[in-house]
């Protein structure tokens, strides 16, 4: 999935390489021009690569640097010892589950109703996901501010069903994992639609519901397995969007990760940056494991 | 009282009516086709014994149940695709076992039926492998096992072979024929081929545009078909404009060559326009003996098909096809020689213009 999407961005961009394997007839066509748009794609795809490499290097590089004249691991031991980056950690930590399982509730069953009886209704809810995009998070938690800080009625009348959402703890979590839920909605819903493209959603609720198979039992058995490595990529990046998100956090005053390393940022040079790169690797282990568990699964589910 | 009953069923989509007053009844145990081209409501017809479409009027009734409305997954329907629509999750046991491990059997008896099925499609080596694993024939094999194994009171199949390539097509279809016959279930196959309706059913329905045009055995349809679509539809066929000339003794004329037909005369006037079709079967050369519709003719050019030749042979104007058994004992005709052609009364079909 992850080498697809790398695949998918190259090609956008324009870039293509891979080796020819071209037979001895084809050698003609090895013309100079052919040659330059290789020499060219090659080029713009080692800038490219550098564009990415070279911070990440100038990152690790200098978290091993906290002593001086040494390499060695001390901001990183300096990081970790820190107990408020365990308890910051596990709480985005947790966040991110509870933003990643709402999201799979919520989005599964609308794109498998959407592609299964209102196909006609994906041009309104893809231009949706995509909201997240145009609409800066800032714009986002000031009006969740807004609209949360004052008590939630029942419409038309004087009766009050919560206090302020923003005033206590499980209202403010509450608060926030919609808020990421919206961050992940382009990722997530994606993602899911996606994977249920590669299958034939339609024939498959059919040939269940034949078997006498009810809607839950086939969202379950039949359509939630069949886009397994789908829903895992798409939890893979709202993981990663919310470990790391600071506006929302820091307006809605939550222990989060990403406000603490934005603070930690200010004070110290070295701790940051051991954290950055740490969680970057992470991120590439977590992808790596995903490739692992699911490269056989999405053959499957491809090949005919 | 029969056991499958299709009654005054129609269906609209928008504007479009897509069947147009449907009526069958089927028997138990019966093979029936639904045949015709494509877009002519097959499919729509088949989807709504399944529940996957509600009539916009008519009633459904299996085994004196009325299940018009009824949800899919509350009857107990069969269903074959064409795309086979194996769960691509599971296992071939799984897939089999699905409907009856939806319905809460116990697991003894879910294996022991999952067995039984995956004899009866000859697949016991493939029992664990996933779908895609397995080649288009056995997939459509493991379908239909997934579909039995539910014990339906109908099974259908929706154009259930188109997939699959010609010598596994004529195999398989033989193959779900002897599987229905032997387990004495109701099946409606939906196809546009008609040689597959042909070879495999007990009665044909043949559609056109959301309407049933002939309903009968395929002796009744291939011989004596009622009007000009189902004529055409179904085998080769030559046809000519003629005009009738002696309603009572059935002669036709066309361009002046006179054939005389067994029936389909009754009730025109002399001078009426008709059209007549010939099998190309029916057509033979004309040998001392015959008396009846023998008719000049010149060979215009001849096809060898295998088991067959096909001669292409001008009688008055009109140019017929005339199918002969390939004997490489007999010689055949020279291209542009004259020769006589004949055909049984039988054989000359009257139609409507
Ligand atoms: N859900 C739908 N909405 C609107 N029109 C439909 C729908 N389903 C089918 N139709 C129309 O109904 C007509 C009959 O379709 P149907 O699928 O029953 O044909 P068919 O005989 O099975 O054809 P084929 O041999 O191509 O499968 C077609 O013109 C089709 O466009
Ligand atoms: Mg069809």
């Amino acid at each position: 999935m992850a080498s697809e999407k790398i695949r998918k961005v190259v090609e956008m961009s324009g870039i293509s390489f891979g080796v020819r394997v071209g037979k001895q007839g084809n050698r003609k066509s090895w013309s100079l021009s052919r040659l330059g748009t290789r020499f060219w794609s090659w080029f713009w795809f080692i800038l490219g690569a550098l564009y990415f490499l070279l911070p990440l290097y100038a990152t690790a590089n200098f978290s091993l640097r906290m002593e001086r004249d040494v390499i060695g691991f001390k901001a990183y031991i300096r990081a970790f010892e820190d107990p408020e980056f365990l308890k910051t950690f596990l709480y985005s930590n947790v966040l991110a589950l509870l933003t990643i399982v709402a999201s799979i509730i919520l989005i599964v069953p609308t794109a498998y109703w959407i592609r299964l009886r209102l196909p006609e209704a994906r041009r309104i809810v893809e231009f949706i996901t995509l909201l997240p995009f145009v609409v800066p998070a800032i714009i986002l938690v000031f009006g969740l501010i807004r609209i949360y800080s004052s008590p939630i009625k029942i419409p038309f009348t004087d009766t009050t069903l919560f206090q302020p959402l923003t005033t206590f703890e499980v209202g403010t979590d509450i608060l926030i994992v919609a808020g990421y839920m919206v961050l992940g909605l382009p990722y997530m819903y994606r993602s899911v639609d996606t994977g249920m493209r590669t299958v034939d959603v339609r024939t498959l609720t059919e040939a269940a519901q034949s078997l006498g198979a009810s809607w839950f039992t086939i969202i379950v058995r039949v359509i939630l397995p069949n886009i397994r490595a789908a829903l895992l990529s798409g939890a893979l990046l709202t993981f990663a969007i919310v470990v790391g998100e600071v506006t929302l956090a820091s307006f809605l005053g939550v222990p989060a990760f990403g406000p603490y390393l934005f603070l930690l940022g200010q004070h110290r040079a070295y701790e940051p940056a051991a954290l950055s790169f740490a969680s970057f690797l992470l991120t590439w282990v977590a992808m790596g494991l995903i490739q692992l568990f699911t490269g056989g699964q999405g053959q499957a589910a491809g090949a005919h | 009282m029969s056991y499958l009953s299709i009654s005054n069923v129609t269906k609209q989509f928008g504007d479009a009516v897509v069947v147009d007053n449907f009526n069958l009844d089927i028997e138990k145990g019966e093979f029936v086709s639904f045949l015709g081209p494509s877009g002519c409501g097959k499919t729509t017809t088949l989807r709504m014994v399944a529940g996957f479409e509600i009539p916009t009027s008519g009633r459904i009734l299996l085994d004196g149940a009325d299940i018009t409305d009824k949800a899919p997954n509350q009857r107990n329907v069969g269903m074959i695709f064409q795309s086979y629509a194996l769960f691509p999750n599971m296992t071939v046991a799984q897939n089999i076992g699905f409907g009856l491990r939806v319905r809460k059997e116990p697991e003894a008896m879910i294996k022991q039926r999952v067995d039984e099925m995956v004899g009866l499609i000859n697949l016991e080596k493939h029992a664990n492998k996933y779908p895609y694993q397995l080649s288009g024939g056995q997939q459509q094999r493991v379908s239909l096992a997934r579909a039995l194994a539910n014990r339906p009171q109908v099974l259908l199949l929706d154009e259930p072979l188109s997939a699959l390539d010609a010598k596994i097509r004529v195999s398989l279809r033989a193959e779900i024929r002897a599987i229905q016959k032997s387990l004495g279930i109701t099946a409606i196959f939906v196809t546009h081929d008609q040689e597959e309706a042909l070879s495999i059913s007990d009665r044909i329905v043949v559609m056109n545009v959301g309407e049933m045009e002939q309903v009968g055995t395929p002796f009744e349809i291939y011989n004596f078909p009622k009007t000009r679509f189902v004529a055409n539809f179904v085998g080769s066929l030559n046809t000519a404009d003629a005009e009738v000339v002696d309603p009572a003794k059935g002669l036709v004329s066309m361009d002046g060559v006179q054939l005389e037909a067994a029936e389909g005369t009754d009730g025109r006037k002399k001078g009426d326009k008709v059209k007549i079709a010939i099998r190309p079967e029916r057509l033979s050369f004309a040998s001392e003996q015959k008396k009846a519709n023998v008719v000049d003719c010149i060979i215009e050019n001849i096809t060898f098909l295998g088991a067959v030749v096909r001669i292409q042979v001008k009688i008055g104007n009109t140019k017929f096809n005339m199918d002969t058994f390939n004997n490489p004992f007999l010689e055949l005709p020279k291209i542009g020689a004259k020769e006589q052609v004949t055909c049984s009364k039988e054989a000359v079909l009257v139609l409507d213009d």
